[in-house]
């Protein structure tokens, strides 16, 4: 059997006397889509800056496509192929959306910086590159038609998009997503359901998801994890997570104590 | 969205025709103004990357400028190094002592930064002042006159044809840099460091790069500056320099390489036309930045950008050739 793409162990983040995750340990393989649910306050986003190194934490170990993470900055876990989008959508509002997609092409793009700057044959390569790149991801999400605009000009759900765009225009092998369906319609939820799907199948991308909206985490998630209180409460395919007793206390309460 | 495409591609080259041809029938003073704006181009493009871009409040620019100036004049006039070699080198020497900068821009609240950096270059002009044996003081340094080619680079319009080129140049290093991934990672770090850590870019180290990037751009300002005016004083570099420089910026418009050269011009301008009315010109060169600040925040640029009069500036090469295949 292959190792898991992410194998993290024992996970905690201490807000002074508060521990908002606590020894929490996931591995997941590659091309999976894995759900992690838990109702407010459990600690998923607080678990997903701790992967990608936005808050000081512990942890036995931290490994990702075959490296240790544990001590790299975040921007270092990112190049390594992490890429993530926010709970509450963080773009650069003076940009426009080519210039905002482009961030993500950060590391992707590998010219040299003086042949760049002065235009030396071959100079541009990665930037030009870089821009097809982005010109792809776009239509791919079906928001080509954007690309020159800038992003306070944007329906939410196409802001949503740009950022999921910018995390995915360079290819990366883990997607982080915090509540990519919150705010969106119906309509723009199953659309969500069958790019997540794309990713994963055509892409070959594995994907951690946090989500409320739970008929689309139990749908598409290959595996769920359930965190209640900064621990993981249970963990299994949708079907057993769904039915245990512990994840149903945690959604509804402490009603039977 | 463009009125005047045609404006935009042949803009450039015919504003330096333009000033050739000025050059010829203008009096030594206009001709000294002219220089002068140029070398505030270089300034107030520099002091954007910093301010503009990358959002970083820092005091320092003014200082830097001096630093080049001292840098060429110092070297020129008592070392009797060429000025070819002075130039680039305050450029350099400035750069280094600017990337300090980003050591506390690092670590600290923006407010700190602000104060730091306002330290420094309290510390730099009093240096100037103190350290007489070095910079003479008060008494100021005589910038000689360089020879370029057995011809010596002496008067308003000899030193006008040094000026344009090295501006032309570092302009366009500006713009190169700006449509680069390292001119996006600027705005990204200004708007939103967690997002630029999330997508690979290097905080500290982008830092550093604008700090001396900035401090570069002073330098050479600076050192053209003490070419231009043939003799410098330390007090040419505190306070009101510094105000001068960031007027520059606000009121040509942050995040806009045009704005800084049309606040350049006008910041030079100004003062010049409004000679007659000594007694006035303070308060209408108050009046007219207040009104700026709180009329148009995007400068006279963003106004200009509005109109369809300058073009859009968007950190990308070869954008438009995109907008011309995705309709
Ligand atoms: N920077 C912080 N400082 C102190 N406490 C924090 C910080 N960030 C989060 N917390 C606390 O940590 C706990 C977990 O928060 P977190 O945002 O990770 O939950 P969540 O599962 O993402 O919730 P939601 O579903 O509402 O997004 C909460 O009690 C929260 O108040
Ligand atoms: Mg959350």
């Amino acid at each position: 059997m292959n190792a898991p793409l992410l194998d993290a162990r024992d996970v905690t983040v201490r807000f002074g006397g508060l521990i908002a995750v606590d020894a929490v340990s996931l591995a997941i393989p590659e091309r999976e889509i894995r759900g992690l649910i838990g109702p407010n306050g459990a600690g998923k986003t607080t678990f997903f800056n701790a992967i990608s190194g936005l808050v000081p934490h512990g942890g036995a170990a931290l490994r990702f496509d075959g490296r240790d993470m544990l001590h790299l900055p975040a921007h270092r876990r990112a190049a390594a192929g992490m890429r993530r989008t926010f709970q509450s959508v963080q773009l650069v509002p003076q940009f426009t959306v080519l210039e905002n997609v482009l961030v993500g092409m950060h590391t992707g793009i590998a010219d040299n910086p003086a042949a760049s700057v002065l235009g030396l044959p071959g100079g541009n390569r990665g930037e030009l590159g870089a821009q097809r790149a982005v010109i792809e991801v776009l239509e791919f999400l079906g928001i080509g038609e954007t690309l020159l605009q800038r992003v306070n000009q944007l329906t939410f759900a196409q802001q949503r998009y740009v950022e999921i765009a910018r995390a995915i225009v360079g290819r990366p092998k883990l997607l982080m997503l915090d509540e990519p369906a919150a705010g969106l319609s119906p309509g723009d939820v199953k659309m969500l359901d069958a790019l997540l799907r794309r990713l994963r199948d055509e892409w070959g991308m594995t994907i951690l998801l946090v989500e409320h909206v739970l008929s689309l985490v139990l749908e598409i998630s290959d595996r769920v994890t359930v965190l209640d209180n900064g621990r993981m409460i249970a963990e299994g395919s949708p079907a057993e997570v769904a039915d245990d007793p512990a994840v149903k206390t945690a959604y509804l309460g402490n009603e039977n104590v | 969205m463009e009125r005047l495409p045609w404006l935009r591609r042949g803009f450039a080259p015919v504003l330096c025709v333009l000033l050739v041809l000025l050059a010829q029938v203008a009096d030594s003073y206009t001709q000294y103004i002219v220089n002068l704006a140029l070398i505030y181009v270089v300034i107030g493009v520099g002091l954007n990357f910093l301010l503009g871009y990358a959002g970083q409040f820092a005091f320092a620019h003014a200082a830097l400028m001096g630093i080049g100036a001292y840098t060429t004049a110092l070297l020129t006039s008592r070392l009797y190094w060429s000025f070819w070699l002075c130039l680039p080198l305050s450029g350099v020497v400035a750069a280094a002592l600017g990337a300090l900068g980003a050591l506390p821009a690092m670590r600290m609240k923006r407010v700190y930064l602000a104060l730091v950096t306002l330290a420094f270059a309290q510390l730099v002009v009093w240096v100037l002042v103190n350290w007489n044996v070095v910079t003479l003081g008060t008494d100021g340094v005589d910038v000689p006159a360089p020879m370029l080619f057995g011809w010596r680079v002496k008067g308003d319009t000899s030193v006008f044809y040094v000026v344009l080129p090295c501006t032309a140049l570092m302009y366009w290093l500006a713009k190169r840099i700006l449509e680069s991934r390292i001119g996006r990672a600027f705005v990204t770090i200004r708007e939103n460091e967690i997002v630029a850590r999330c997508n690979g870019i290097n905080v500290a180290r982008t830092k550093t790069v604008v700090f001396a990037l900035s401090a570069f751009y002073a330098g050479i300002g600076g050192s053209l500056y003490a070419l231009t005016l043939g003799f410098i004083v330390p007090d040419a570099f505190g306070l009101s320099q510094l105000v001068l420089h960031f007027s520059i910026v606000v009121l040509g418009g942050l995040l806009s390489l045009s704005g800084a050269a049309i606040g350049a011009v006008v910041l030079t301008a100004l003062p010049e036309l409004l000679r007659d009315l000594q007694a006035l010109q303070e308060i209408i060169y108050g009046l007219v930045l207040m009104v700026v600040i709180l009329v148009m925040p995007q400068g006279i640029a963003g106004l200009l950008k509005r109109w369809g009069v300058l073009p859009r500036e968007v950190l990308a090469r070869n954008w438009r050739a995109l907008a011309r295949e995705t309709p």
